[in-house]
């Protein structure tokens, strides 16, 4: 039922190598390719039919879903809305990602619309990988928007990872934070030649005792531009971070705003922001240890983006 | 196995009028022996720093030039004298994002074999075994990025290794291990270069070399060269020295 292709695109974003263990749902060229469901875990098409709603009973422990979507019919612009309704004290690994094969001149696109409630003291573990290929010049843009609502004492990971090939990207963000809860963003984004990508964020620090941390790690080759948005807002007694480094090689460009919004007296905000090439110092020690320059490059851009 | 034929290092000085030359390595003439424990000394801003990195290829050399082993590599890059077998450990270790102390050990020995890893930092002592998978980033406190660093230049295994005030943040009680190691374990089969201060190394070297303002103005035994390091310690006034003339000179 998987092509060559199809294993590839699959592996690249989801890491595997065949169907996976557990809950699964592949999204095949805007249809449904195959599910499988698990004690704990349904999915079920939604009502109107774009999308699907999956559900984790409250206290499952150590299952994961995986639901990649794969795209490879020149001109089709894929538009899907999931939801995720994790249970109160489960703990679960949402795998999602897109990988996108274009063969034409064609442009292909997908948009992942997917919302997240998060049960009290219920632990999610989402990894979200985009990745495009193909030989075809057929732009490839992704507009993933991820929302997330955090009962109390919650916890949210977001792994959220841009590999290459993705000419335009356009990223949205939003969460709101419970009493308690947590929620940690990694984003990485490598762009190269004449892509684009952009990232907007909003934060709400809504609940007393919420904490968030956003990371962000961009790498501009040749002549892309990457723009990073970052909005925090604290309407309780919280702590709030926000990282984010940009690299940029050859005529890359980037624009990073980090925001803070205090609106309550006992809220901690900080941020920090970077852009620049490679540090120099970075690039010697490695030298230093028999490295070539080259080798040197990659091997810093790779664990910056680890 | 090392030698340094009248080198120097020029910068265009911006303190000074425009084009103005500054030496900051003025003339340097060394010959280095094979296994033997030297210890740089000298003031601060003496050139000592520029000296080791005109050595290793991270600055270029202004003039003169350099034998490695019968070679001349004044004209090398870093890359290619580090696979020559010289190795230096910087006195401002680089710190990275989501590069790990076990993915610079695998860099320096050019593979991933854990238990030599684990063989190599036991050896070395000083760094604990759960500093293999920390990070080699800007939360390390001072002392632990110079153990890494050190530790990284020892698992290269050079011919030559340079050690850039490796002293520097470490906790008193770790100073003699170190010394130990870099002295007993590993010279002679290691020629070592450490630029330092402290009486620790000064007292177990082969040979003391004292820099000033870029020349080498001794290098003998310690006996002979504590009078002169008492006098050029307390001295700071560098940049407005008039030198011989200079009358309100302590020396
Ligand atoms: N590339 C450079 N450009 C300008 N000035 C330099 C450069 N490298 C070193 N210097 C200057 O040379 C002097 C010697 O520096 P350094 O070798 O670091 O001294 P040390 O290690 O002995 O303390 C200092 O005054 C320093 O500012
Ligand atoms: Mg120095």
């Amino acid at each position: 039922m998987l092509d060559a292709l199809d294993k590839k695109l699959l592996k690249t974003v989801a890491d595997l190598e065949g169907l996976p263990k557990g809950a699964y749902n592949i999204r095949k060229n805007g249809k449904l390719l195959d599910r499988q469901i698990s004690a704990n875990i349904d999915i079920e098409t939604n009502a109107d039919g774009t999308g699907i709603i999956v559900t984790i009973k409250p206290g499952t422990k150590n299952e994961s879903v995986h639901i990649p979507v794969i795209l490879s019919q020149a001109g089709l612009f894929d538009v899907v809305y999931n939801s995720f309704i994790i249970g109160e004290g489960a703990e679960v690994t949402i795998v999602a990602g897109c990988g996108i094969h274009c063969g034409t001149s064609e442009s292909e696109g997908h948009a992942g619309i997917h919302d997240f409630q998060v049960g009290k003291k219920a632990k999610v573990n989402y990894v979200e990988k985009h990745f495009a290929m193909g030989e075809g010049s057929g732009r490839r843009t992704l507009n993933p928007t991820t929302k997330v609502f955090l009962d109390e004492g919650a916890t949210a990971e977001m792994e959220l990872t841009q590999i290459s090939g993705v000419d335009e990207a356009d990223r949205l963000n939003e969460a709101t934070l419970g009493p308690g809860s947590l929620l940690l963003i990694t984003e990485r984004v490598l762009t190269e030649g004449e892509q684009r990508a952009e990232s907007t964020n909003n934060i709400i620090l809504q609940g007393s005792g919420s904490r968030a941390n956003m990371i962000s790690r961009s790498v501009m080759k040749g002549n892309s531009k990457q723009i990073f948005h970052a909005n925090m807002e604290a309407r309780a007694k919280c702590f709030g971070h926000i990282e984010c480094d940009a690299i940029i090689m050859d005529n890359g460009t980037n624009e990073t705003m980090p925001a803070l919004k205090a609106l309550h007296p006992d809220a901690e905000l900080t941020h920090e922001a970077s852009i620049g090439k490679i540090a120099n110092d970075q690039l010697t020690k490695l030298m230093s240890l028999g490295l070539t320059y080259d080798q040197a490059v990659n091997r810093i851009i790779q664990g910056f983006l680890k | 196995m090392l030698e340094l034929k009248k080198l120097y290092f020029t910068i265009q000085d911006d303190d000074v009028d425009i084009g103005a030359k500054r030496n900051i390595i003025d003339g340097i003439d060394f010959t280095f022996e094979k296994g033997k424990f030297y210890v740089i000394t000298g003031p601060n801003g003496s050139g000592k720093t520029t000296l080791a990195k005109l050595i290793m290829g991270i600055n270029p050399i202004s003039s003169g030039s350099i034998i490695f082993e019968g070679k001349d590599i004044s004209s090398l890059s870093i890359t290619e004298r580090a696979k020559l077998g010289i190795a230096y450990s910087f006195q401002q270790p680089a710190r990275f994002k989501g590069i790990t102390f076990r993915d610079l050990l695998a860099i320096a020995t050019g593979n991933n074999d854990e238990k030599k890893f684990l063989e190599m930092v036991t050896r070395v002592g000083i760094c604990p075994l759960s500093f293999l998978d920390k990070e080699v980033d800007a939360r390390l406190s001072g002392g632990e990025i110079k153990k890494i660093e050190l530790a990284t230049t020892i698992a290269a295994n050079p011919k030559l290794a340079i050690y850039d005030e490796p002293d520097t943040g470490i906790d008193l009680w770790t100073i003699g291990p170190m010394v130990s190691l870099l002295k007993k374990e590993l010279t002679p089969k290691t020629t070592t270069i450490v630029v330092s201060h402290n009486r620790a190394f000064l007292d177990v070297a082969d040979v003391i070399i004292i820099i000033d303002k870029g020349r080498i103005v001794y290098s003998g035994d310690l006996k002979s060269a504590l009078p002169l390091l008492t006098d050029l310690s307390i001295c700071t006034y560098h940049n407005n020295c008039e030198r011989d003339k200079d009358v309100g000179c302590l020396r």
